[in-house]
């Protein structure tokens, strides 16, 4: 609603407010014949009338005056209801707003002439010049009447113009209490009026989001807590921990558990982690949190003081240990009916590409037994049985010692840890079946088995510590291969835990003048893990002395990357708190100073959605380097990991990769697939797909690669056919080149992964969480990818296994009151945001009806489609507890 | 005494006493009786470490009650299997090119893709190659000239070279030889050679190989080239006018097929290229008068070489133009009705019997003559194929290998194809299609191998633009078949 140049503009005022005055008959009479014309009866009766109060009111009769003012009144308010179109009241009264504004000026003080300022405060609506506030002004030296009478869109203007005035007073150091009352009221008919956006938006400029707590009620908490988390992930910091504080509290308010768990979590607050347990009664939500936290991947110890009976809280901790997991997840697949095994054949698929299957009979090839052993592990993850590692063994074919020597070398490494992937989650199981390869004297498989029992244990923890007492005495034995099994095991079993008592044992390692920098790497990228996000002074201490230690030569190998890349996963997504560590990385040898500082700076504002980062990074990515450099690869992976958060990041990321890749070098290029295979991780967008399909047949031999493992990537656990598709005829295309053939086939494994039960996502809880550890491993094996000739398509393939800290069911169980599984129908559709709308929208749209375990995909949500049971959390994802409703009726 | 309950596997044993004066050593020995684990192979889990045999109970600090896990199996240990298990990855070179079906690429030299093609299809006849490995490197017989000796020894190390490789082969040597040989073959174009026809490289490299490997000391086949290519043609001359007719034999190495605008198939084609007209002077009339020329065949060859011909010289543009009609041809063709009626009757025989066995395979009642069914015929396929120019080649095989029986039936296989992809002659890429003894084709594109499917070969009849699978324009030169 632009006003036509504004007649009382600052400049030309005086003079026009003279012309009004003076010849209020003429000047104006001549405009008015010809507009009369068009106008109604009553229009031109409304016009009279308000004309005659405009003069009524310069009357020197105040009795005059305030009836005038009165009936002005009545007439503004009777229209401004509805905004659709300029009120006609406020239309007819625009020629005189000069003549009034200037007769206020020269009234005295009395309650006419706050009457006088409402009214012309309203006018100020539609005529104020832009940044003059007027409006404001007048209603500040007006009576402090109901301000909602005037008007919905009043109170929208007010509010703009208090933001404005705000900062401005802001600058001047002025007092802004006269301000805040009116952002009380203001606040105040919001709330009431559905539009809490709006008191949320007034009052976070305003700066004051705690008023908001004394008017949130029951009907509008919900709205409000969705506006204010979803509006966070678009604040700078600190403001975006400040309204999440706000949401939190709103919800403890109102006793909303599971979603003030959620932001607790997100805030990676121990502290109102606690609160919510002790806030809470109820010992069945007490479960439900539990199997919120476990879902996170975080290390929490119940104490008595949330959970007093000592058997619920050793039930509870097992829930948050992650004991039944392994449980839900067979539930989920025998009620899918996914239980057979499948072989490494039956995802080549290779019968479909007529004719250009392998050739004649051929000896068995390593590098395709060591991939057939990743795809195995890949699919048949969790499930606890498959068709070469579990097969009872009898003597005389022994299939299962057969498989295992099928791979050469440093592969029995892999073969053998992939008995841990196998029975994933199913410690007792899988610590039976790794035992007998901890009695052979052939070390690559005594390192597998290590690693093995790190993988089972992944997520799990146990009061006994098997996988530390298991795989800590082989931490100092004297083969390297040994001492990374064990490494490498420990980081998987424990990654977030900030275990002790490893630290004590791994950090002499990294200072170890003797120690193999292959031992060093991995000890480094364990503690990474261990410590992930913790900002631990002493390991992080030990980290930079052992990259300081690092010799000119040992900086040139492929695995000194994993020490920036552990000391990284230290601030994952702790943001400023990395800074004294990044200054610190400036004095390193220049090899690796911009390594650790682009690997420093992405994990520091993982997941944060920072777009001044996202710059940053992209700035480097931009640069055409003369020399080998190799800092821009993590920059562009850095990149994903900083934009991958929210949609709109996302999608702005994957468009600036794509000139990235027109422009960049060949450095960056090379990273590029890498950068959208964590972007869509788990989520095959069309779009990606087809850019990594042509990436994968790139001319470049490594960014094919990347890019055929991203295909894995962003189709990981979803069997997505067309991706199959794509990958079974790059088989055919690269079957005479073995690496792309071996990424070729570890992408099919990835695809099928868990036989399409799992999710690679580190987001959860309708991608609100991060979870920290899901995100050091994907971003292990990225940064591993970056030189994939020398890593994993060297002797260090088994860095694949990290994939397995990303890796969790997506699924939605349902369990009754005492956690037995239980069917009930739901609805499966896709999300709908519905953040800011009014009423109760749907929250899901093209829905299908299914009963429970159901599989949700990438965007997908899910609500029970009966009112018989209540769920426990609101957040339909993993582990969802069931209650009956006691006011169901049978119909 | 403690009690503690154990969790070993997922059985939890409740209530097991411990008796904290005694070694665990004996509370080992008790879990022994439970699972029939030996101690040696228990590891029991406390609180992060695992109990030692020796270790101090009050040291550990067992609590009464206190869960421990134990981890072990009374399983064989697993054993590395006696007899090593070999990969690919370690075998020589060589035999990893055995493994993988068929042998190696020709690097592209520049334009010279006529060249590797037409080597790839004549190396995939296996007789060929075993003459070729017979011909002695010193003992060059008199009649046979320098470089076509040279050429003869480059083909054979070129053949040698390429069943021992994986990656591809740089056939430089045989190149030069084959340059000094037939100067023409050295022309340059822009300072690059220039593509030359494959027809012509096949034709005068297979002259040049029956002149060397005419094999002066043995009788056997005095002419093995010619055995495996040749094709003895009957021809009849008439001339209308004066009604003169003579009859003249002639060998080739090849048969045309003609393409106009009414061959549609290869067998048309055939047909048409055996007849022909031609002017002579006829001793009857005294002067030049047409005759037809009507040629039949006479004997069969082990491999039949048939030529599409594509390529004719256009006089306004100057230059061998192509034609690019689309005629089909078979996986199996059978040329019976254009034999000479000797041979056929030498061929109704074998026929007779094929037929049999395949009425047999199909489950028929062969007639009588079932009784000599165990007189098998030997399937040999050593099919190949050549696309070069605008002609088409079949051979045919002759005899079976047993013990010299001819066994002819005049069907042959198809196993390889040479193919130009281009407009003209001089442009354009030739390809070699080779089908393996496995039954695979494989496609030669220089250094480039790669697997194609049986019908795809069939579908390399269009020369012409219909060709929506391949490309665009393709022609064949040669096809080679092989008699069943």
């Amino acid at each position: 609603m632009a006003p036509s140049p504004d007649p009382n503009s600052v400049g030309d005022g005086p003079k026009r407010d003279e012309a009004t005055t003076k010849v209020p008959t003429k000047d104006p009479k001549k405009k008015d014949d010809k507009k009369e014309e068009d106008l109604s009866e009553e229009d031109l009766q409304l016009k009279q009338n308000l004309e005659l109060y405009v003069e009524r009111v310069q009357d020197p009769n105040p009795e005059l005056q305030k009836a005038a003012l009165e009936s002005m009144r009545q007439e503004i308010r009777a229209s401004t209801s509805s905004m659709t179109s300029v009120p006609k009241p406020l239309k007819f009264l625009r020629p005189h707003y000069g003549t009034l504004k200037e007769f206020h000026k020269n009234m005295v003080e009395s309650d006419l002439k706050k009457l006088l300022a409402d009214i012309l405060s309203v006018l100020a609506l539609t005529m104020s010049a832009e940044g003059e506030r007027e409006s404001l002004g007048y209603r500040l030296t007006g009576s402090e009447g109901d301000i909602g009478s005037w008007g919905h869109e009043y109170v929208r203007n007010l509010a703009g113009e208090i933001a404005e005035e705000y900062t401005v007073r802001q600058g001047e150091e002025a007092s802004i209490e006269d301000l805040m009352d009116l952002v009380q009221q203001i606040v105040a008919f919001h709330m009431k009026h559905n539009a809490e956006t709006e008191a949320v938006d007034l009052l976070m400029d305003v700066e004051d989001l705690d008023l908001l707590l004394e008017h949130v009620d029951r009907t509008n908490f919900r709205r409000t807590c969705n506006y204010l988390t979803s509006a966070a992930k678009f604040l700078p910091g600190p403001d975006d921990m400040l309204v999440l504080d706000i949401a939190y509290m709103i919800y403890i308010k109102f006793e909303e558990y599971p979603n003030a768990l959620q932001i607790a979590l997100f805030l990676d607050n121990m502290q109102y982690v606690k609160q919510v347990f002790t806030s809470c009664t109820d010992l069945l939500k007490k479960k439900q949190f539990c199997y919120m936290i476990s879902r996170h991947g975080i290390t929490f110890e119940l104490d008595p003081e949330m959970v007093e009976n000592e058997v619920d809280r050793e039930m509870l901790q097992d829930i948050v240990n992650n004991t039944k997991l392994s449980e839900g997840y067979l539930t989920l697949a025998r009620d899918i009916e996914v239980m057979e095994a499948k072989t490494p054949e039956d995802i080549y698929k290779a019968h479909l590409l007529d004719g250009r299957a392998s050739s004649g009979p051929s000896a068995d090839s390593a590098r395709q037994n060591l991939a057939a052993t990743f795809v195995n592990a890949f699919v048949n993850a969790g499930f606890g049985q498959d068709k070469l590692m579990t097969v009872p063994s009898d003597s005389t074919t022994g299939s299962a010692g057969n498989w295992l020597f099928k791979n050469k070398e440093h592969g029995k490494t892999s073969a053998a840890a992939s008995l841990g992937m196998i029975l994933l989650w199913d410690v007792d199981a899988g610590l039976t079946h790794l035992d007998k390869y901890f009695h052979t004297n052939d070390n690559p498989i005594i390192a597998g088995a290590l690693l093995g029992v790190g993988i089972v244990n992944c997520g799990i923890k146990n009061d006994c510590d098997p996988a530390l007492a298991l795989l800590g005495e082989y931490i100092d034995k004297e083969d390297s291969s040994v001492r990374i099994g064990a490494i490498m095991g420990l980081g998987i079993a424990y990654a977030g835990s900030q275990n002790d008592q490893i630290r004590s044992s791994l950090s002499p390692i990294l200072n170890d003048a003797k120690a193999p920098l292959d031992v060093i790497a991995f000890a480094a990228l364990s503690l990474g893990m261990i410590y992930v996000g913790s900002c631990n002074e002493e390991v992080a201490q030990s980290m930079i002395f052992a990259l300081m230690d690092r010799s000119e030569a040992e900086l040139g190998e492929a695995l000194t990357r994993f020490l920036p890349l552990g000391l990284g996963l230290l601030y994952l997504g702790k943001q400023e708190s990395v800074e004294a560590t990044a200054e610190v990385s400036k004095t390193f040898n220049e090899k690796i100073r911009k390594y650790c500082d682009m690997t420093l700076l992405s994990c520091a504002y993982a997941g944060t959605g920072n777009v001044l980062k996202v710059q940053d990074l992209l700035a480097q990515c931009g640069e055409h380097l003369e020399k080998g450099d190799i800092h821009q690869g993590p920059a562009v992976i850095g990149l994903a990991m900083v934009a991958m958060s929210e949609e709109l990041g996302l999608d702005m990321a994957i468009r600036s990769l794509e000139r990235v890749l027109q422009y960049g070098e060949q450095n960056v290029r090379r990273a590029v697939p890498l950068a959208l295979g964590l972007l869509c991780i788990s989520n095959p967008k069309v779009t990606v797909m087809d850019t990594l399909s042509r990436l994968s047949h790139d001319t470049d031999s490594e960014v094919a690669m990347s890019a055929i493992i991203s295909l894995g990537l962003i189709g990981a656990g979803t069997n997505n056919a067309r991706i199959a598709g794509m990958l079974r005829n790059l088989s055919s295309y690269y079957y005479k080149d073995a690496s792309l053939l071996f990424c070729v086939r570890i992408a099919q494994g990835l695809v099928h992964m868990g036989k399409g039960l799992l999710t690679l996502s580190p987001f959860h809880s309708e991608r609100l969480l991060l979870s920290p550890t899901a995100l050091a491993g994907i971003v292990t094996l990225l940064h591993a990818c970056l030189d994939m000739k020398s890593i994993i398509l060297g002797k260090y393939h088994y860095v694949l296994y990290f994939l397995v800290l990303a890796m969790q069911p997506r699924m939605m169980l349902t369990v009754d009151e005492n956690l037995k599984p239980i069917s009930v129908p739901v609805r499966v559709g896709q999300a709908v945001d519905v953040v800011g709308q009014a009423g109760r929208p749907k929250t899901i749209t093209g829905f299908q009806t299914h009963s429970t375990p159901v599989l949700l995909a990438a965007g997908e949500r899910a609500e029970l489609a009966t009112d018989k049971y209540i769920p426990l959390s609101p957040i339909l994802e993993g582990f969802i507890i069931l209650k009956e409703n006691p006011d169901y009726r049978e119909e | 005494m403690l009690t503690v309950s154990v969790k070993w596997q997922k059985k939890v044993f409740e209530d097991i006493e411990i008796d904290p004066t005694l070694p665990p050593y004996v509370f080992k020995a008790q879990l022994y009786d439970l699972t029939g684990v030996p101690p040696e192979r228990q590891k029991i889990m406390v609180k992060g470490g695992l109990l030692k045999d020796d270790a101090d109970w009050s040291a550990i600090g067992v609590k009464d009650g206190q869960k421990l896990m134990m981890m072990g199996t009374a399983d064989e240990i697993v054993k590395a299997p006696e007899k090593a298990i070999v990969f690919a990855e370690d075998l020589p070179e060589e035999e990893q090119a055995t493994h993988l079906g068929y042998s190696a690429g020709l690097v592209n030299l520049g334009n010279t893709c006529y060249m590797n093609s037409t080597v790839q299809c004549l190396k995939s006849v296996p007789e060929l190659k075993s003459a070729l490995s017979n011909y002695a490197l010193t003992g060059r017989s008199n009649d046979v000239d320098q470089t076509s000796h040279m050429l003869t020894v480059a083909t054979r190390e070129l053949f040698g070279d390429l069943d021992r490789s994986v990656n591809a082969v740089s056939p430089t040597q045989f190149w030069m030889t084959l340059r000094k040989k037939f100067p023409q073959f050295s022309q340059l174009q822009n300072g690059m050679h220039m593509q030359q026809d494959a027809e012509e490289c096949w034709t005068q490299l297979l002259y040049t190989l029956s002149q060397s490997l005419k094999a002066p000391t043995s009788s056997e086949d005095a002419d093995a080239v010619k055995a495996l290519f040749g094709v003895n043609l009957r021809s009849r001359v008439h001339c209308q006018e004066s009604g003169e007719e003579s009859s003249e034999t002639e060998s080739v190495y090849s048969l045309k097929c003609h393409i106009s605008h009414e061959v549609n198939h290869l067998h048309e084609g055939l047909k048409h290229g055996l007849k022909g007209e031609l002017e002579k002077t006829s001793p009857a009339l005294g002067r030049t008068a047409l005759y037809l020329k009507e040629s039949l065949i006479d004997s069969l060859p082990r491999y039949l070489t048939v030529q599409f011909v594509r390529f004719f010289w256009k006089r306004e543009t100057n230059q061998k133009a192509k034609i690019l009609r689309k005629v089909d041809y078979p996986l199996e063709l059978d040329i019976f009705d254009l034999c000479s009626e000797d041979l056929r009757k030498k061929l109704e025989a074998p026929r007779q019997k094929l037929r049999d066995e395949e009425g047999k395979k199909l489950g028929l009642q062969p007639k009588s003559s079932s009784k000599d069914s165990d007189v098998k015929m030997t399937d040999a396929e050593a099919p190949s194929n050549e696309s070069g120019e605008s002609s088409t080649i079949t051979h045919q095989e002759g005899s079976s290998s047993e013990k010299g029986t001819l066994h002819m039936t005049g069907i042959y296989d198809l196993v390889s194809v040479l193919t130009h992809k281009g407009r003209s002659a001089d442009s354009g890429h030739y390809v070699a299609w080779v089908k393996q003894e496995s039954g695979k084709w494989i496609q030669y594109d220089d250094s480039h191998p790669s697997l194609q499917r049986e019908e795809d070969i069939t579908k390399l009849s269009g020369g012409g633009t219909l060709n929506l699978e391949i490309d665009h324009l393709r022609g064949f030169s040669f096809l080679t078949m092989l008699r069943q």
